[in-house]
């Protein structure tokens, strides 16, 4: 294995562990805690990025199919294999990220039984599933072939023609039905990309799309594996072969390219038919729907699509085009890159930032939403890179045998101590997992990383007459206006302040609530360690830093474990200021959730009462929520905010 | 943000990170050696003399027989000093509570008493290692860099525990002593994995590849080298 492609695994095993590592946390802390989508956008990365561009961009196993089995042209057979393996993949890393975009990702079956006919995303699911399942079958013989189980590679060979169809109709179906799932939403959709021709741009995008991405991929793995086979002999060689050649025939081999270039330029130049094809239908979309003015608004979608339209259909078009270009495997090279970034940009365009103007806000994918997003794809192209290595994907160059890969193992003959070189699989990739895993559990770990402040905020309006309460701790919007001065008047005004105001801090006679129950739904230490060190070494009269440390046994017992639990009760020394609420309450150091605390306090009494006075409706939620909606009354009871 | 706050952070995420790093690596350390012994010795794994392996192993934890002449001061002090590595972390009462709260997981704490004096020992005995491996020719010899740095590294957690919790022999705050203590520990958990410090989980596989974990990677080979020559098969 040589170096390049080692560091590109490395590269990929830490995306796919980081992946890994968000995927556990979407499953653990579920989709708010982990994601950034919300009700204006709720599709997202993990949709539109995984499932609705990754599906377009893994077209190439049926257009190939198309090529090759219906039209019969057999020069382009020898990508059939890694198109397959392409769709495979692509469709494999949909439905992965998809599972985990879902609710309830254990229901991901209840399509199969419970059918709703008249969704896009039924249709879109059932072709999905049976396309993966298609190419699932179309790869077989490559494995089969790999475990030399001849019986099994014979009868899927016999199978393999249907098996094409039944794949290109299910691709056709829904690669348009994708497109039709867009239609139902054209109030909120940009104009520039909402268009009754969205099914038919979509299959068309997809297919040109596609092809090109297989084109991509066929001069990647010439990068990393055989170089020779694309972009011809190097500029070293060259200059060999032509200081030795002694015939015609060597020279011009010296200036020859790849042997796949013919191949690869084929299928470009189908591609940017079609794509061709795409940026008509596109133009026409424009003049059609009078979205010129909104072609020509300055706006940033403006800039947006007309780029878009650039990278996916104009450069690759001139660049496979234009005689100046087109024997030049750099410029294919870019040109493959161009229209598959078009490609994903169009689906993201469509499916996120179309949107943006409508919702009135803007998403941003959260860490995890992007490493799961990667995980995915990188995943995808680690299972690639094994298959191209261990079974016979691209035509290995004539001559040499495919890359032999094994684990090299070596033990230090005297010491029999195995070398921990870290050349080897396993070795290195376990070393990534080492590091990776902490390193984005660190990062994306939702309670380390909680981007709501659950600091509850004070009361408001307490005004001077003490008259209402307005409290809102979480900014929640459930409002409650709590009147103070008549329930003091109610619990026997002056006396009553301490049935609620249990506890204050010193020299306070009334601390507010907030001040100790900080948090909305957790408890929270209050009592300032440090602090008290100080004070108590000042009170003992105790100096200098050696004389706070002494300050420990005025609290904690001497032999036990020193925490707050064997620690002195603060009443003990604080009797004289704090009006212990609850009898028998020892640990003061922790105040309960602002929630429990409110509810607490008030709760029992309005129950009593309640029961008492037979006024049911004092147990009720709205009586203190003012903005809920009372029981009994129209309308939902918990959903009305203001 | 203050000292206070530190501390909380170096116990709490920080914490979390660093024991994850510790379990990830030495379990890493384990699957490869199982890993690896399955490579080698493939169908054959049957043949392993488990029970010697297991007897050999278990007979090191009373390591009598294997006292050398003259190494005996440093056997004994590494010894016991292993004895406290081992027990104080686990053990100690404030550690168990800390682990019940952490792991869920409760389990029996040693007097403060014995937890003092066995800290002390395991100090003293480090140092006094320390010392042997510095001043004692037949010790140095064997001694690399790491070895120095690692046996301070492991002290340190001891030594900012033990003064922590004595505070008429701390000379610094209480705080800064306990943040000391909580960072030491942790970097002691990140470095464990990687270095030789993870003999204590891969000391179990030293009778399986019949040797022990200090010799590098490679060291038989020179030393066939140095003493047979190059070609010598062995």
């Amino acid at each position: 294995m040589n170096t390049r492609v080692r560091m590109l695994k490395d590269v990929l095993w830490a995306l796919a562990l980081a992946g890994f590592v968000a995927g556990v946390f979407r499953l653990w802390f579920g989709l708010g805690a982990t994601t950034n989508l919300s009700d204006a956008v709720p599709w997202g990365l993990w949709k539109i990025l995984n499932m609705v561009a990754g599906v377009a961009i893994s077209t190439s196993g049926f257009s190939m199919g198309f090529l090759v089995y219906v039209l019969g042209l057999e020069r382009y057979r020898p990508l059939m294999k890694p198109a397959i393996l392409v769709a495979f993949l692509g469709y494999g890393c949909s439905c992965l990220a998809l599972l985990f975009d879902i609710g309830l990702p254990w229901r991901f079956w209840h399509p199969f039984l419970m059918w709703n006919e008249h969704s896009f995303l039924f249709e879109v699911f059932w072709c999905v599933t049976l396309y993966f399942t298609v190419t699932a079958i179309e790869l077989a013989p490559t494995v089969f072939e790999k475990l030399k189980a001849e019986k099994a590679t014979r009868l899927l060979h016999r199978i393999t023609f249907w098996v094409v169809i039944v794949g290109i109709s299910l691709s056709s179906l829904h690669h348009s039905s994708l497109g039709s799932l867009f239609l139902v939403t054209p109030q909120r959709l940009h104009p520039l990309w909402y268009s009754a021709l969205l099914p038919l741009l979509f299959i068309l995008s997809a297919m040109g799309g596609g092809l090109m991405f297989l084109v991509l991929v066929r001069i990647l793995h010439a990068h990393w594996y055989d170089r020779k086979a694309v972009f011809g002999p190097t500029q070293l060689e060259r200059e060999l072969i032509l200081v030795r050649s002694r015939s015609l025939a060597d020279s011009v081999n010296a200036r020859e390219v790849g042997r796949d270039m013919p191949m690869l330029t084929g299928v470009a130049r189908v591609a940017t038919g079609i794509l061709s094809l795409y940026l008509a239908l596109e133009i026409y979309h424009l003049g059609h729907a009078e979205a010129w003015s909104a072609l020509l608004a300055g706006t940033w979608e403006s800039w947006l699509f007309g780029t878009e339209l650039l990278i996916t259909a104009v450069i690759p078009i001139l660049l496979v085009w234009l005689p100046a270009f087109r024997s030049s495997p750099t410029a294919l090279t870019v040109a493959a890159l161009s229209a598959s970034a078009g490609l994903l940009l169009n689906r993201v365009d469509v499916g996120i930032f179309g949107y943006f103007r409508s919702a009135g806000e803007v998403y941003f994918p959260s860490l995890a939403e992007w490493a799961l997003s990667l995980g995915v794809v990188a995943a995808a192209a680690l299972v690639f890179l094994a298959f191209v290595e261990h079974a016979a994907v691209f035509s290995p160059p004539p001559g040499t045998n495919a890359v032999r890969r094994g684990v090299d193992v070596s033990f230090d003959s005297l010491s029999r101590v195995w070398h921990t070189a870290l050349s080897s699989g396993p070795e290195r990739t376990t070393l990534i997992a080492v590091l990776v895993v902490p390193l984005a559990w660190a990062c994306m770990y939702p309670p380390y990383s909680s981007t709501h402040p659950a600091e509850v905020r004070e009361a408001s309006r307490m005004d001077v007459t003490g008259e209402r309460l307005r409290l809102d701790g979480d900014r929640g919007g459930v409002l409650t206006e709590f009147p103070h001065a008549a329930c003091q008047k109610r619990l026997g005004s002056d006396s009553s302040c301490v049935s609620c105001h249990h506890m204050s801090l010193p020299g306070d006679t009334t601390t507010p609530c907030a001040r100790c129950h900080r948090h909305m739904t957790e408890e929270t230490l209050i009592f300032d360690h440090a602090y008290h060190i100080q004070a108590v070494a000042d009170s003992l009269g105790l100096e200098g830093a050696r004389g706070s440390n002494q300050t420990c046994v005025s609290c904690h017992a001497a032999e036990s474990a020193r925490t707050t639990a064997t620690a002195k009760a603060c009443v003990e020394c604080h009797g004289e200021w704090t009006k212990v609420y609850a009898e028998g309450s020892k640990d003061l150091a922790r105040a309960t959730s602002y929630l429990e605390a409110m509810h607490g306090t008030c709760l029992a009494c309005h129950e009593d009462e309640a029961e008492k006075r037979n006024r049911p409706e004092l147990r009720e939620c709205s009586t203190c929520h003012t903005s809920l909606t009372p029981l009994g009354a129209p309308g939902p009871v918990l959903a009305r905010r203001q | 943000m203050n000292i206070d706050a530190w501390i909380e952070f170096a116990e709490g995420p920080l914490f979390g990170i660093t024991f994850l790093v510790l379990v990830l690596g030495l379990g890493r350390q384990i699957l490869l050696q199982l890993y690896f012994l399955g490579v080698k010795k493939g169908r054959r794994l049957k043949r392993v003399p488990w029970k010697d392996i297991t007897r050999e192993t278990l007979g090191w934890a009373v390591p009598i027989r294997h006292i050398e002449p003259g190494t005996g001061l440093f056997s004994t002090s590494s010894y016991v000093m292993h004895v406290g590595l081992l027990v104080i972390p686990v053990f100690l009462v404030d550690h168990v509570v800390l682990w019940e709260s952490f792991l869920g997981i409760g389990l029996p704490a040693i007097g403060k008493g014995t937890a003092d004096i066995l800290t002390l020992l395991t100090i003293g005995c480090g140092l006094l290692l320390l010392g042997l491996r510095i001043f004692r020719a037949r010790h140095r010899l064997v001694s690399r860099p790491s070895d120095y740095v690692l046996l301070l590294l492991v002290l340190l957690p001891f030594l900012s525990g033990y003064l922590a919790s004595h505070p008429a022999v701390n000379p610094c705050p209480w705080n800064v002593m306990m943040l000391t203590h909580v960072l030491s520990g942790e970097l002691l958990f990140v470095v464990t994995p990687f270095t030789k410090l993870a003999h204590v989980v891969l000391f179990f596989f030293d009778r399986i590849s019949a040797v022990h974990w200090q010799l590098r990677p490679g060291a038989g080979d020179r030393v066939a080298e140095a003493l047979y020559g190059e070609e010598v098969k062995i």
